[in-house]
């Protein structure tokens, strides 16, 4: 693949506790990683994963605090039990499991960003484009959604 | 089956005595296939009640249509009163407005099959225990009762009301519960590229008429999401993106609410086959949380109930 495979990056605004790591998500990511900014990953709701894949993006990464140090207490388990069976789901209607994956970032943790993408990107390499459920018909910039 | 003089004689007794308001059966429909839903205010309405396997609603739907103070008697089979219990636990009815007359169900009979059997112009359809007499224009067809069974009814193990306030008629045995399991199996055995290929085969067919939505007792959301204008969530046309993420997020917000009644697939006028998707929410479900829907009117589904007990399994 010649390409570099379209990440979409979930991102808990909490779990980037370094400022340098926060920096660098914030204005020096690599051109193929989109970010989405929430203020919880309890905040993701499975329809923005399910537009992100819609729309074409090779995998989705979603990084939240590790248990027991969210800021809203339970907020990333919540998402956990959701958003992993919504990965279940997707790949029982045919979609590869491995082009979605979470992190638990600790706070203590620095640069563990960068090699989780770093990673994420090597594996889907491997994987090629995706092809299944990227249905969503392409926007010109600045147009509205159909 | 059950005796419907019983059922008409409780439901009188219901209306009269002014124990409820409303007793929610069905009446006989426009064609023999469809017997409606009907909304009996009045002892004297209850004479044109019936009751068959041909009964293709769930009734619970209609729960979240009364005003919520409203007291409500209602003819249950087995799923429709795990739907009642689902909606009891999500606090859109009290339990204390209801009055549930419990029927054991021996399997919904799709009419689609029936057609596909017999052809159109169906004009009279008796059952008994094992067998279906069915009468068209083309004379008359005797059909094992297991040949037109509703797919989910063929998998369903909770044929009996599981908290009616009176049962009439006697409880079935309970059946295999491993039906289900089998069924998501089967088609988890399949490719990846097999599945997508059947999952767009069948969504990309969907007008986006909703009948699945309005059907079903769990979809009681005054704004449906896709009904969102700011934002938009999904494609709102009936365009492959559009189809398919209605489809995925219609049975992905059933997760642990789901009671397989199959009430979506039998109103889809296109013939989409849906309880693959809500079955396999259901497995994972009973796997992952050993949570069934509706089976009392206490538990709360697992994406409500999160606990941090649930790190360990998270971190691998």
């Amino acid at each position: 693949m010649a390409e570099k495979p379209g990440i979409a990056l979930f991102q808990c605004q909490w779990c980037l506790f370094s400022p340098a790591d926060q920096d660098w998500v914030d204005n020096h990511l690599p051109s193929n990683i989109y970010l989405t900014k929430t203020p919880c990953t309890g905040r993701i709701n499975p329809l923005y994963v399910l537009n992100a894949i819609q729309g074409g993006a090779d995998g989705v990464m979603i990084s939240g605090c590790l248990p027991e140090q969210c800021h809203f207490v339970t907020g990333n388990i919540t998402a956990r039990r959701q958003l992993e069976e919504f990965n279940d789901f997707l790949n029982h209607i045919g979609y590869e499991k491995q082009r979605v994956r979470f992190v638990w970032l600790d706070l203590q943790d620095r640069c563990m960003i960068q090699k989780e993408l770093a990673a994420f990107e090597k594996e889907l390499k491997c994987l090629g484009k995706a092809a299944n459920l990227v249905t969503r018909m392409k926007v010109a910039e600045g147009e509205q959604n159909a | 089956m059950p005796d419907i003089e019983v059922i008409k004689a409780e439901a009188k007794r219901l209306l009269s005595e002014g124990m409820v308001e409303v007793v929610l059966a069905f009446k006989a429909g426009e064609t023999p296939l469809h017997p409606q839903p009907a909304f009996f205010r009045t002892p004297d309405d209850v004479d044109e009640l019936v009751y068959s396997s041909l009964n293709q609603n769930n009734l619970a739907t209609y729960l979240t249509r009364l005003p919520k103070e409203s007291k409500v008697g209602m003819v249950v089979r087995g799923c429709e009163n795990r739907s009642v219990n689902a909606l009891v636990v999500e606090k859109q009815k009290s339990r204390d407005n209801l009055y549930l007359i419990g029927v054991p169900c021996e399997g919904i009979l799709d009419w689609r099959k029936i057609v596909a059997k017999v052809g159109e112009a169906v004009k009279s359809v008796n059952e008994s225990e094992q067998e279906v007499m069915v009468e068209s224009r083309s004379g008359y067809y005797l059909v094992e009762r297991k040949e037109l069974l509703h797919d989910s009814c063929m998998r369903c193990s909770h044929p009996n009301p599981v908290s009616a306030d009176i049962l009439i008629g006697e409880p079935l045995a309970e059946s295999d519960s491993n039906l289900a399991r089998e069924a998501v199996e089967e088609f988890e055995a399949l490719s990846v590229k097999e599945r997508y290929a059947w999952f767009r085969k069948e969504a990309e067919r969907c007008i986006r008429c909703y009948a699945c939505r309005e059907a079903c007792p769990m979809c009681y959301c005054t704004e449906c999401f896709v009904d969102h204008i700011e934002p938009r969530w999904t494609e709102s046309g009936a365009t492959p993106a559009g189809m398919q993420a209605w489809h995925i997020v219609r049975a992905f917000h059933q997760t642990g609410r789901c009671t397989s009644c199959g009430a979506c697939e039998r109103a889809c006028p296109m013939d989409i086959k849906m309880t693959y998707l809500t079955e396999k929410l259901n497995h994972d479900m009973k796997e992952k949380y050993n949570f069934e829907t509706g089976l009392d009117a206490q538990t709360k589904p697992p994406f409500a109930t999160v606990t941090l007990d649930d790190k360990n399994r998270f971190m691998v």
